[in-house]
């Protein structure tokens, strides 16, 4: 099917140029370092087949968030969305947390969601700060707006970002957005935001080389099994 | 400003001082108390932040201290300050009497303490 | 009195059991312990059932009545135990003062909770409810809020730094993870929690001076035990295990009206009596089971209990003499830390490892080595009603 790059051209929007993400290594509880870095494009089927798994578990609303998640991503790759990025956490290459947003303008950015795949680490925490870390510091803007689907996603960002209610619809289509400030976020940085940079070199290029997945059981047992805290 | 609503035991025998009430005293059982009030500043005996706040609280922490009148009461309240940095065993603190919490949309009052060293 | 001893224990894994009800964790738990003992279609003559929340978190009550018609026990006598963390040991001590009396030969103790069918700051208020509801519950203190400020004092006095309580979290996490029923399987290294500065994110204070990694879990989980006259025991497959001593004190509601309030008498006194009866010092203990629903209570307990000096604990734990193989196992399964806390199971999952390791039945790794004589200790309230046992292993 010759592809009608005229029409193409309407439906793929345009993007705002976004400054990279410079990768960090985060010391995590068990000693374990995870690498955090941001996802390439190409390799969104990858982490689809991480997301999928838990588009099947209810369990604390991973359902929604892996769903919505998933058509994310897939719209970044088929150019469906605009100046979306993705940063990823790997240890020993496996992806153990995925989390996105995007630009909506120069200013105002836009966090959509956050999947920690393996529990217990606080790896959506350190997710999350990396994400706001990213519009902040390295994308330069002045706030991000924020909901939460679950109540932990909602006692953990709002509460301990102390985060700004606002009339303004969050494109999730849910509740009105919460607003992260500058100010709001260098005040919580000491406390929420860590990592070592620049990246080790060995550790960064083995996370690079080697995007391992787990399979849908270990993913199913880490979310929703009996050690699930 | 609102005074402090809170009314100690003294075993009218020994002279425990007691808060909250008991129907017999500590020491030596005696059921006869005078009724005493708080007096004067209070010393911060022990301190803590509570991170992990039970339901009905919406703030990300809380001071929580137990702080020895000057006639001998001894009492929990939270204490007025931003974080346990500036707070010392044995500090001074002024006891005032404030909202603490609120239950179906009504201010509970308590104690606070507000460091004054 | 007669000599009560233990002949069945079940326990079934702790965790997050979303698929199980309250009323499922109990039965699964007796019927394990029925099985153990070898009663199997047998029955008992009295269930005690150990649990704080059930008419607060689950809308239920008069649980042991609806237990023993889940399990066919008909007619056994049955009863609810609710006393705090502490309804556990609670209802172990009813047991075994039915079957000392002489009322009783069979009863089953089984304790239980299910927390987390609710959100944990619901389950935290639930907790909370324990304590003073005038002049403490209405500021909004905790239990993990409790024993912040009792640690603050505790290092002040005795020196204690985050050091040796970060000694505890690893050595019961390293435990937990070789425990099949353990709530938490995972083991931490002291990098990732105190010495890099990325641990202020991993473990950040939940009650300063206490950390994430110092708590217990909050969990669901259910344990069993079946309790017989010794000469019956004797006549069993398995080696019966004597309860030799038992031990119950309370202290002051509020932490603001003891004397010292670093001094947890109760569990002095508690262990004190046990001992008594038991006609044994610390010294003759082999492994123990303290209530660490926090770090520094299985430091404070173990000097309150006579293993160490005031003040010795946390170095004894620093040094590893608690580590099994040390001079006194403390908390082999993991401890509440890490085998988890549903809070009216707690004092039963206890006396079941006791058993287990006094049985000699554990696999090499968790097994303390010819172990003959244990403690246990469960906390209630902060400190103000708590329980030990001094258990024997009894030759046949």
């Amino acid at each position: 099917m010759p592809l009608d790059m005229e029409l193409e051209a309407v439906l793929r929007p345009p993007a705002l140029e976004m400054k990279p993400y410079p990768p960090k290594v985060i010391t995590l509880a068990n000693g374990k370092k995870m690498v955090v870095r941001e996802a390439k494009r190409e390799e969104v089927p990858t982490l689809l087949e991480a997301v999928h798994p838990t588009l099947f578990i209810p369990r604390d609303f991973y359902d929604i968030v892996g769903a919505r998640l998933y058509a994310e991503l897939l719209a970044w790759y088929r150019y469906r969305v605009r100046n979306e990025y993705c940063l990823v956490g790997q240890i020993d290459g496996y992806l153990v947390g995925i989390v996105n947003g995007r630009m909506v303008d120069e200013k105002v950015g836009m966090s959509y969601h956050t999947l920690a795949i393996d529990r217990g680490l606080r790896i959506g925490a350190h997710l999350f700060a990396a994400k706001m870390e990213h519009h902040i510091e390295y994308l330069g803007q002045s706030e991000v707006l924020i909901v939460a689907e679950s109540p932990i996603g909602f006692r953990r960002w709002m509460i301990e970002y102390g985060l700004e209610p606002t009339e303004i619809q969050h494109e999730l289509g849910g509740p009105d957005s919460y607003r992260l400030t500058r100010e709001m976020y260098f005040d919580s940085k000491p406390r929420l935001v860590v990592g070592d940079r620049p990246a080790p070199r060995d550790l960064l290029d083995y996370a690079l080389e080697n995007v391992f997945v787990a399979d849908e059981e270990t993913i199913n047992v880490k979310i929703a099994g009996l050690k699930g805290r | 400003m609102m005074s402090i609503n809170i009314v100690a035991y003294k075993c009218k025998k020994c002279g425990r001082v007691h808060f909250p009430f008991h129907d017999r005293c500590l020491a030596c059982k005696s059921r006869e108390f005078e009724e005493i009030a708080p007096k004067g500043n209070a010393k911060l005996l022990t301190y803590t932040t509570i991170f992990n706040l039970p339901w009905g609280f919406d703030q990300r922490f809380l001071i929580i201290g137990i702080a020895e009148f000057e006639n001998g009461v001894k009492a929990m309240g939270q204490v007025d300050a931003q974080s346990v940095e500036g707070l010392k065993l044995g500090m001074k603190v002024r006891p005032n009497w404030a909202s603490v919490r609120q239950q179906h949309g009504e201010d509970i009052y308590g104690l606070k303490f507000e460091p004054i060293e | 009195m007669r000599d009560v001893a233990i002949i069945g224990v079940g326990m079934i894994p702790f965790g997050r059991r979303d698929e199980d009800s309250l009323m499922d964790l109990l039965a699964y738990a007796s019927l394990k312990a029925l099985d153990d003992a070898g009663l199997g279609d047998k029955s008992v003559n009295a269930v005690y059932v150990g649990n704080m929340g059930g008419g607060i978190i689950q809308h239920q009550t008069a649980i042991a009545s609806s237990l023993v018609d889940r399990l066919s026990l008909l007619p056994a006598a049955a009863e609810t135990v609710e006393n705090g963390p502490a309804s556990g040991g609670s209802a172990v001590k009813n047991g075994l003062l039915a079957v000392a009396s002489g009322y009783y030969d069979y009863v089953l103790v089984v304790g239980g909770e299910k927390m987390r069918e609710v959100t944990g700051w619901k389950a935290t208020d639930f907790v909370s409810t324990m304590t003073h509801p005038e002049v403490e519950y209405p500021y909004g203190v905790t239990l993990p809020g409790m024993a912040g400020m009792f640690t603050r004092l505790y290092m002040e006095k005795y020196g204690v730094t985050r050091e040796h309580l970060t000694a505890v979290a690893i050595k019961n996490q390293d435990m937990g993870a070789l425990n099949p029923y353990a709530h938490v399987e995972m083991s931490i290294s002291r990098e990732g929690i105190l010495d890099s500065p990325h641990s202020v994110v991993n473990n950040p204070p939940v009650a300063d001076p206490l950390h994430l990694y110092d708590a217990c879990p909050v969990s669901d989980g259910a344990a069993a035990v079946i309790l017989c006259p010794l000469e019956i025991a004797k006549k069993t497959g398995k080696p019966p295990v004597l309860i030799a001593g038992f031990g119950q004190a309370t202290d002051t509601h509020t932490l603001q009206e003891r004397d010292d309030p670093t001094d947890l008498k109760a569990v002095s006194l508690a262990a004190k009596q046990a001992f008594e009866m038991a006609k044994l010092k610390p010294a003759d203990i082999h492994v123990a089971e303290l209530h660490d629903a926090f770090t520094i209570l299985e430091i404070a307990e173990s000097e309150h209990v006579g293993f160490f000096k005031k003040g010795e604990g946390a170095i004894a734990a620093l040094a590893g003499k608690t580590k099994l193989g040390g001079q006194i196992p403390i908390n082999v399964s993991g401890g509440l830390k890490a085998r988890g806390h549903p809070v009216g199971a707690t004092g039963v999952a206890q006396v079941v490892e006791i058993t287990f390791q006094l049985r000699h039945e554990l696999p090499k790794n968790r097994q303390v080595k010819g172990a003959e004589n244990g403690l246990t200790v469960n906390f209630g309230g902060f400190g103000n009603n708590v329980l030990a046992f001094v258990l024997r292993r009894v030759q046949q």
